[in-house]
């Protein structure tokens, strides 16, 4: 049989269900965001892997020159060292999915693609392997083209063959970067398809993975002892990466989306246990005068305490019963999201004991703590005046600042501007300082991290904006090999549209460290910096180059920050074979892949290409008016011209490319900050919820002298708005220092330096009209429910 | 006969509350006995100290001056805690607005002094609950919540809760303050029949009609006593 407090308890929570649908509300939203973004995380970063680990990944990639075969690999698989070395044929050639629309395409060609060792390609749907003269596409390239299982697209390889191949399945290739984010599809051949195309046998790209994969330097070694063989073996190495230990190709975009759930996780979980302190010292509150009758009766300060824990932990256990299976859904939808943004499959789900635990801790010792401090104090009044709510004569106090401020003769100005209930809104705000500050707190934490994830966002699109806009061109196009400057602005200029034509070099080459190791491929942009039109990214340390410099060079940020590189160093990079030496005079704004800028004259002079460009940049006279038509008009005269052509890109491109690797970005940060949009709104509502129930009474006493229940309901309204209003102001202002954080935080994992700050007025205005809409809401709906109770039934309200 | 021990002994007591205006002297140094077994009325004005002084008596708040000496105990040198136990069994107070706990039924709100003074075993607590409900003529109405019963039946369900541990002494703060005069005087009688039964009865109240009916009265203004009337 159970005890009566228990009944007491029990009836309390059960009796009035608003009240306790609310606390629980309360408590559970703030739950649900920190389930939901600690749980996605965690699956994120392990199963990112896992999936990663199951394609058997290399650690080093050679391209070259010249075509191999077998008996190559084979060599190499006996150099100490190696592991497994496997190889395949690419060719980066164009296809037409639709008329007139070319785009580049990298097609992979494998022996047998149910034996692959290293970089395994799995299907997906259809076709498995490629039927011969038959194409299957990278699952996420087939919304980049736009095509679907079935369809036909034209291929067209580097010596001018075409052939119409059916799409007839898809493959999963997760050794790729996602197609939608660097927007570069993948298609998949086999052999006999390459020969219908009449290329020959062989392979141009070998991949390898080292024994002690764990060790950096082992691995580089190991690559340069595989590069050098290919080079004594007559080959030409044109490439050559090599991933980290544990590297994934979009490993600077997940560490920038894991840093920003971190940082978003921390801030709602700070955001949640504001929101249960704020409402259960409102619970609390709404039981002072209980706790009065309690203690006349007789309990002791342990039973009492005893009691109104166990109510706490049971809106706890309530919220979590609520918040686990929330968060593990919507914990799940978030990965499946991120799994598609990141081209991986989710192969196990299971939600991390931290983040249940997280909840748990949250849920029931949050509550449990917040509860004890007002409960003490509350235990320290005597019964009586627990009992008293009204008639305590030391409960208000004409000492406070805020209270002498908004009293009496202060707010003399109120007879010509406000009516008296707007001045009874105002003074009953702050009438529980402590609640309006919890409350406060979490409004002004939502509103600062709204606002700051708008800011971020106008931040990478500010900084992008700067990266692409140095690419003041319409339509680059790269040739097959170097040819005359002369002849190449000659050809181009015959075209009608065209304004002005600029030329660059494309250099490819690798850094050789003080230990000779070599770094990845630096794709290295030789230009000229001695004409008026010529393009210059953005500097965020030192200068650009000057047409005097001689081995003057500049690195991109993330090169920098990758090979811990600083202004003024002196590098040496592998240029055709030999080792020159370059001192670092700037560094660029840059994204993804290592790049560098040099002087085109002094590059000249060294290579032996004295006036000779294989890339040119073209401004058109009306590049609003840039049509496929147009590119395709420009690819043909220069074909017709004899130009090798190698691929056309515009601008536009370009820069949707750049903005779709922060595509997941920004798509996270809307989410995020939707979410907690979410808890720092329903946490208000309900605790204005909670502010209005308690004020029942009062409000039946105002009905009482002639109030109207819109009157009642504009008091209410009314106060729910300035709370909303002044934790906009201060939220305004939060933000500024939360977009710091993370513009430094994604800027440094991205691009290696902090983003262009831009602060969003539109953010800004976003969550004032937001969190108006939310408080007035939030006080409107139990206003209005409370106002339709006759004014007995509301006067006799416990 | 009745016992001739005092069982409320008050000495000078003194309470001062710190208000808006300053400070308020609610008892200016109070002397009052009360022998076990006697029903007193205390009568006054509104604002005369006739609350302070029940809280006094009962424990419910602390004195700034003076002795109190309830049941034996010392009040004045008990902290909330120690007078929060010793008034489970040694009190019972009667409220004029009844406060009974909304979320309990009416045979629970009887039932929760025996919870707390954990006396005698939990299965008993109904049962002695339903028997003290009978005496206040009021069990039909056991499973009800206190919103469904009338004011009067609140009083009574009051009264019961506060006879629930047997406490030797009942205080009442304007017992009849919130009834209508029929059921006023159904409330007296209930009362006289706890004095009958050995109980001391302390009750406060602004009513001369009922402090005529009380063989002891005492009338309290601006926290002091300025006269007794006694009919024995």
């Amino acid at each position: 049989m159970m005890r009566t407090r228990w009944y007491k308890i029990r009836n309390d929570l059960l009796t009035d269900k608003t009240r306790t649908f609310l606390i629980i509300l309360s408590i559970a939203i703030g739950l649900i965001a920190v389930g939901t973004i600690v749980s996605a995380r965690a699956v994120l970063s392990t199963e990112i892997q896992r999936s990663y680990v199951a394609i058997s990944p290399s650690n080093g990639t050679i391209r070259t020159a010249e075509l191999f075969e077998n008996d190559f690999v084979n060599s190499v698989r006996r150099i100490d060292g190696v592991h497994e070395a496997d190889a395949r044929r690419l060719l980066t050639v164009r296809c037409q999915t639709q008329p007139g629309e070319w785009k580049t395409i990298n097609i992979y060609v494998v022996d047998d693609y149910e034996k692959i060792r290293l970089n395994k390609i799995f299907p997906n749907e259809g076709a498995f392997p490629p039927p011969e003269r038959e194409i299957l596409i990278e699952r996420a390239a087939m919304q980049v083209l736009n095509i679907a299982i079935g369809d036909t697209i034209k291929i067209e390889m580097p010596n001018g063959k075409t052939r119409k191949l059916t799409v007839s399945g898809t493959v999963h290739d997760m050794s790729q970067m996602p197609a939608q984010i660097d927007n570069t599809p993948y298609g998949y051949i086999s052999f006999e398809t390459l020969k219908w195309f009449g290329q020959s046998y062989g392979f141009n790209e070998l991949n390898i993975a080292t024994e002690n994969p764990e060790d950096a330097n082992f691995v580089q070694w190991v690559n340069s002892e595989v590069k050098n063989h290919a080079e004594r073996s007559g080959m030409t190495p044109s490439l050559a990466l090599i991933a980290e230990p544990g590297q994934l190709p979009l490993d600077d975009l997940l560490n920038a989306i894991l840093l920003l759930m971190g940082f978003l996780g921390f801030l709602s979980l700070m955001m949640s246990a504001v929101l249960i302190i704020n409402t259960v010292t409102a619970m609390l509150a709404q039981q002072r005068r209980q706790i009065g009758i309690l203690k006349a009766i007789g309990a002791t300060t342990r039973q009492l305490l005893e009691m109104y824990l166990v109510m706490v932990c049971c809106y706890g256990a309530a919220a979590l019963i609520i918040s686990i299976p929330v968060s593990i859904a919507a914990s799940r939808a978030l990965s499946q999201f991120l799994a598609k943004m990141f081209n991986f499959d989710l192969m196990h789900f299971s939600i991390p004991l931290t983040s249940i635990l997280i909840q748990v801790i949250t849920g029931l010792l949050v509550p449990v703590l917040a509860s004890l401090t007002p409960f003490l104090n509350m235990l320290k009044v005597s019964a009586v005046q627990a009992m008293n709510a009204f008639g305590n004569i030391k409960s208000v106090s004409s000492k406070s600042w805020i209270d002498r401020t908004i009293s009496g003769s202060k707010l003399w100005f109120a007879r010509f501007v406000l009516f008296r209930p707007q001045l009874l809104s105002i003074r009953n705000l702050f009438r529980s300082k402590q609640r309006l500050l919890f409350t406060l707190i979490t409004l002004v934490l939502g509103g600062g991290i709204f606002i700051s994830v708008f800011s971020t966002q106008s931040s990478i699109e500010r900084t992008l904006d700067d990266f692409v806009k140095w690419y003041n061109f319409d339509v680059m196009v790269n040739l097959q090999r170097p040819y005359r400057t002369q002849e190449i602005e000659h050809a181009g200029m015959q075209i009608q549209e065209v304004k002005h034509i600029e030329f660059w070099k494309m250099l490819p080459s690798r850094m050789v460290r003080s230990d000779k190791s070599e770094t990845t491929t630096i794709n290295m942009i030789v230009v000229r910096t001695n004409t008026p039109n010529a393009p210059s990214p953005t500097i965020t340390e030192g200068r650009w180059l000057l047409p005097d410099d001689e081995n003057a060079i500049i690195i991109s940020s993330t090169f920098a920050r990758d090979e811990n590189i600083h202004l003024g160093d002196w590098i040496t990079l592998k240029i055709d074979g030999d080792d020159q030496s370059f001192r670092v005079v700037g560094v660029s704004l840059g994204i993804a892949a290592p790049m560098a800028y040099t002087n085109f004259s002094y590059i000249s002079r060294i290579t032996d290409e004295v006036n000779q460009a294989d890339a040119v940049l073209i401004s058109l006279k009306n590049p609003a008016a840039l049509q496929k038509e147009t590119v395709n008009q420009i690819e043909r005269h220069f074909k017709d011209k004899g130009f090798q052509v190698y691929s056309v890109i515009t601008m536009q491109d370009e820069t949707a490319e750049a903005y779709n690797l922060f595509g997941v970005i920004t798509s996270l940060l809307l989410i995020m900050a939707v979410l907690l949009a979410l808890v720092g709104g329903l946490g208000l509502m309900g605790t204005m919820g909670i502010n209005v129930l308690e004020r029942t009474r009062e409000i039946g006493v105002m009905r009482a002298i002639g109030a109207s229940n819109r009157n009642v309901s504009n008091v209410f309204i009314m106060e729910g708005m300035v709370i909303g209003l002044i934790s906009w102001l201060f939220g305004a202002l939060l933000a500024i220092p939360l977009m710091f954080l993370l513009n430094s935080g994604i800027g440094l994992a991205l691009i290696g330096a902090p983003l262009n700050y831009a602060y969003s007025f539109q953010g800004v205005l976003g969550w004032l009209a937001l969190v108006l809409a939310l408080s007035a809401l939030a006080s409107f709906i139990p206003a209005r429910n409370a106002s339709k109770l006759t004014v007995r039934e509301v006067l006799s309200y416990e | 006969m009745k016992p001739n021990q005092a069982i409320i002994h008050l000495e000078k007591v003194v309470k001062v509350y710190q208000g808006l205006a300053g400070e308020v002297r609610a008892l200016k140094g109070v002397d009052l006995s009360v022998v076990a077994g006697e029903y007193v009325v205390i009568t006054g004005k509104s604002g005369s100290g006739k609350t302070t002084l029940i809280n006094m008596i009962s424990g419910l708040d602390q004195s700034t001056a003076g002795k109190i000496w309830v049941g034996g105990a010392k009040l004045e040198q008990m902290n909330q805690e120690e007078t929060c136990q010793w008034r489970l069994s040694h009190v019972g107070v009667v409220f004029q607005t009844f406060e009974l706990l909304p979320t309990l039924t009416v045979v629970q709100n009887v039932m929760l002094p025996m919870d707390f003074a954990d006396v005698a075993p939990i299965s008993e607590h109904r049962e002695r609950a339903m028997q003290l409900l009978e005496k206040m003529e009021i069990a039909d109405h056991a499973d009800k919540f206190p919103s469904a019963v009338s004011g009067g039946q609140q009083q009574r369900i009051a009264i019961a809760r506060a006879l629930a541990n047997d406490p030797p002494i009942i205080l009442a703060d304007e017992p009849t303050g919130s009834l209508d005069s029929v059921t006023t005087g159904v409330m007296l009688d209930i009362f006289e029949g706890l004095v009958e039964q050995g109980k001391t009865v302390v009750l406060v109240t602004h009513d001369n009609d009922i402090a005529s009916r009380a063989p002891r009265t005492l009338v309290l203004s601006d926290g002091e006593f300025i006269d007794e009337k006694s009919r024995l």
